[in-house]
């Protein structure tokens, strides 16, 4: 992977919350997590490329 | 690495954690190691204004590239790319010696950089008070290696770190009113959120902040412990935005500047009004104390059990940096208060009981120093302290005044007799003959042996003798 964080550990917990302390917009990316892991626990929708997202760094 | 030991001799054991950062100091110099990472960030970060803006400010260390590469030890990892040099930090303090005050004015300054630097493209790779150092009482950031290029859609790494070194101590002293410091000084890592959450009660529980900075933290902290998630990824592809990392650093601002710690009236606090000292007394005691540092025009000064900063401020009118220490932490807090209103940058306030002084700590003892390793006062000021010293802490005089003759250049130490009203209090609560060796013809001779005594003063009919005296080799 392309972007990997640095050398602490941010702690996956921490950075769920992330989206839910940056305010309204935030807890909207929130709730998209778990719509989307809904949605992939149900198997909606087409399988993704899981490369294709990693911005270059 | 391989390197012999001796070429890393000048390493500073506090700079390993960064693999693309190593701090190494040089005849009084401070140099930073980068490697070909450190040093593309370093460059991205230099030639934007906001280096130029935080440097000129004082917020953010003067730092230059270096062209020089000879007889640098090789402690990257890959290979050095690239060397910077710092301003030199005049005397180095953790945050467990720091008041309430200072870590907040070091949390706002942390979370300032941060929010300037997303707003420039770059973010701070953590998130530690440790990256802040204090120059009088204007904090500064000198973890320019911190600095690297926002990657869109990645949340904040440092946020945990930040809620676990500057946050959860914060709130711990502004809610409970229990001084953060032995708890920083227990643990470098900090207080992790399931720890404060417990220690906080179902009345901070609805404190604006405790919701989600502590309580869903800790929940959602517990929930991943175990579990594997690729939390970075699963946000970016739902849309996390770098505006995000701003609202939150916005948030944590707006509450870290209501925070307040209300402090009751301690002991020391009002000693200042309530001394036993008559105007005149006072007077010539300051005297004695500016014809001291007159005399040795010290570089370094020590002022151990400074209250109020009096005589730090004589001091400071002939030396270059004073540290003035108190086991008090409010004293030193309404202290730092005071000289950052003034806009000091020679006296550094520090909550330090000398009787149980800030220990070497962390990985092999050495990433966070033992006091007198950060710089060797050439002038100690111990004024109405020995006899807390020797009668509240029980230290021997002659073991108290060994460790000066180590540590200090010269000493001027205020003798307070055993019939003063202050001494006679404290020896009043031990028993009788619990301090044998509290006399003043014993202190005399176990300074002569230790020190060639320059000029001595008796104050208060007798009752207090201060002397001025250089430490034997």
């Amino acid at each position: 992977m392309a972007n990997l964080f640095g050398y602490i550990d941010p702690g996956s917990g921490s950075l769920f919350l992330q989206a839910l302390a940056g305010g309204v917009a935030a807890v909207g990316v929130f709730l998209k997590v778990y719509w989307r892991r809904l949605k992939r626990f149900l198997h909606i929708g087409k399988p993704e490329d899981e490369s294709s997202e990693s911005s270059p760094s | 690495m391989t390197d012999a030991a001796g070429t890393l001799s000048g390493l500073e054991p506090g700079s390993f954690r960064d693999p693309d950062s190593r701090v190494f100091t040089s005849d009084g110099r401070v140099l930073r190691l980068l490697s070909e990472q450190g040093l593309a960030d370093w460059r991205q970060l230099a030639s934007s204004p906001l280096f130029q803006e935080l440097v000129g400010e004082g917020r953010l260390v003067a730092t230059e590239e270096l062209v020089e590469r000879a007889a640098f030890p090789d402690a990257i990892h890959g290979g050095v790319a690239g060397v910077l040099e710092h301003d030199v930090i005049p005397f180095v303090s953790y945050p467990y010696e720091w008041s309430f005050e200072m870590l907040r004015d070091a949390a706002l300054l942390q979370l300032g950089i941060l929010r300037r630097a997303l707003e420039s493209g770059m973010v701070l790779k953590d998130s530690t008070p440790y990256n802040v150092q204090f120059r009088g009482a204007a904090p500064v950031f000198i973890d320019v290696g911190s600095f690297e290029p926002l990657r869109e859609g990645e949340p904040w790494a440092g946020y945990r770190q930040f809620c676990m070194l500057f946050l959860y101590p914060l709130l711990l002293q502004a809610w409970k009113d229990v001084p953060f410091q032995p708890w920083l000084r227990g643990s470098l890592n900090g207080i992790t959120p399931q720890e404060i959450r417990n220690l906080l009660s179902l009345r901070d529980r609805f404190r604006r902040g405790t919701l989600t900075h502590v309580v869903l933290h800790a929940r959602l902290e517990q929930r991943y412990e175990e579990k594997e998630a690729d939390a970075k990824d699963e946000l970016k592809k739902a849309g996390f935005k770098h505006e995000l990392i701003v609202a939150n650093v916005k948030g944590l601002e707006k509450l870290i500047r209501r925070l307040e710690w209300k402090q009751g009236s301690t002991v020391w606090t009002d000693y200042g009004l309530e001394t036993t000292y008559s105007a005149d007394d006072a007077e010539r005691k300051a005297r004695f104390v500016t014809h001291a540092a007159a005399s040795e025009l010290p570089h370094l000064v020590w002022d151990i059990g400074c209250n109020e900063g009096v005589h730090s401020r004589i001091a400071a009118d002939y030396a270059d940096h004073v540290v003035a220490m108190d086991a008090d932490a409010a004293v030193v807090d309404r202290l730092y208060r005071k000289l950052r209103d003034e806009n000091d940058r020679k006296i550094l306030p520090l909550n330090v009981n000398i009787v149980d002084p800030p220990p070497a700590l962390g990985w092999s003892g050495s990433e966070r120093q033992h006091l007198p390793k950060r710089g060797r006062p050439d002038l100690t000021l111990c004024l109405a302290l020995i006899h807390h010293v020797s009668i509240g802490g029980n230290v021997p005089v002659a073991e108290f005044l060994e460790w000066l003759r180590v540590n200090t250049g010269s000493l001027v130490i205020e003798w307070v007799a055993p019939e003063d009203p202050m001494a006679h209090r404290l020896l009043a609560r031990k028993g009788p003959g619990e301090h044998p060796d509290y006399r003043t013809d014993w202190f005399e001779r176990c300074l002569a042996e230790r020190f060639d005594v320059v000029r001595s003063e008796v104050l208060a009919e007798g009752k207090r003798t201060l002397y001025l005296a250089r430490s034997k080799a």
